[in-house]
């Protein structure tokens, strides 16, 4: 039983480790901080959970050497063109669409979401809280 | 000797399957810890900071103890931890599957698997909850039965 318990103490342990290295490496958001939303922003677990339609608002290079899969690419410089491609997803299956930049700082998709609320007020818009990193 | 030679390699050959499964399920979670969450929190059992918390911590624990059930030091409360971690799964399935959850089962990580089918999963836990309680009562015997000669 003695023996069992210092097993119990050893994968605990070594679990411990694990999930410092997931934490401090940047690779899992810290559980213990409660990130505040601004109006119309969403967190990336909560908006996985919509499905949505993602848009990348990012600049097209950024977007052709990653992407969230399925995402559309719409930006300020491509505007005509993204949004003919948004329109028809969204028609086609209307879902809440969420649009992400590249960090917490970058405001393009604050901008972005702006625009689509005003051209598609039907539509359930959010930006992505922290922006997404490939 | 033949007989137990057999057994021996039965319980070889369990025991990788087992650790495979859970290695195979662990490392795209601890790869998208978020992706992960999203999929817990479809359960709807727990809520906030908690599904954050899991979404990390239950990752590295199927990893250790799918090498830990390898490692002769750890591997009597490894087989244990995946026996209660399946019981608890099995629990979950069974309560989403009741209150009628059309969701993915996030088993492997990703939120966008098909739609779980609780039947099959439940089965396939249930195999893989007999194979750990084998390989445990395998590992206890052969643990006495060591003791009982060193004294």
């Amino acid at each position: 039983m003695k023996s069992l318990t210092k097993e119990v103490f050893l994968i605990a342990a070594i679990t411990a480790v694990g999930v410092a290295y997931s934490i401090f490496s940047g690779q899992a958001p810290a559980p213990w901080v409660e990130a505040e939303l601004e109006a119309g922003e969403i967190r990336q677990v909560d908006a996985r959970v919509l499905n949505p339609i993602w848009i990348d608002a990012r600049s097209e290079t950024d977007f052709d050497s990653a992407h969230v899969d399925g995402a559309l690419l719409l930006n300020e410089s491509n505007w005509d063109s993204g949004i003919f491609d948004l329109m028809g997803a969204w028609l086609g299956a209307p879902r809440p669409i969420v649009i992400y930049c590249a960090s917490e700082s970058c405001d393009t998709s604050k901008r972005i979401a702006e625009r689509l609320r005003a051209e598609l007020p039907d539509a359930e818009v959010y930006s992505l809280h922290g922006g997404w990193q490939p | 000797m033949k007989h137990t030679f057999l057994i021996a390699l039965l319980t070889l050959i369990v025991r990788l399957v087992v650790a495979g499964v859970f290695a195979f399920a662990a490392l795209p979670k601890i790869k998208d810890p978020v992706a992960f969450a999203a999929s817990i929190h479809d359960y709807q059992f727990i809520d906030g900071a908690l599904v954050s918390w899991t979404a990390v911590i239950l990752p590295w624990l199927e990893l250790t103890i799918a090498v830990g059930i390898l490692i002769p030091t750890i591997r009597r409360a490894s087989a244990a931890c995946i026996g209660l971690l399946l019981i608890a799964f099995i629990s979950l399935h069974a309560s989403a599957w009741q209150r009628g959850l059309d969701i993915s089962c996030g088993c492997f990580g990703t939120a966008t698997q098909p739609t779980t089918d609780y039947p099959l999963l439940i089965l396939r836990n249930l195999a893989l909850l007999v194979a750990a309680a084998w390989v445990l009562w395998r590992d206890c015997t052969v643990k006495s039965r060591t003791s009982t000669i060193a004294h």
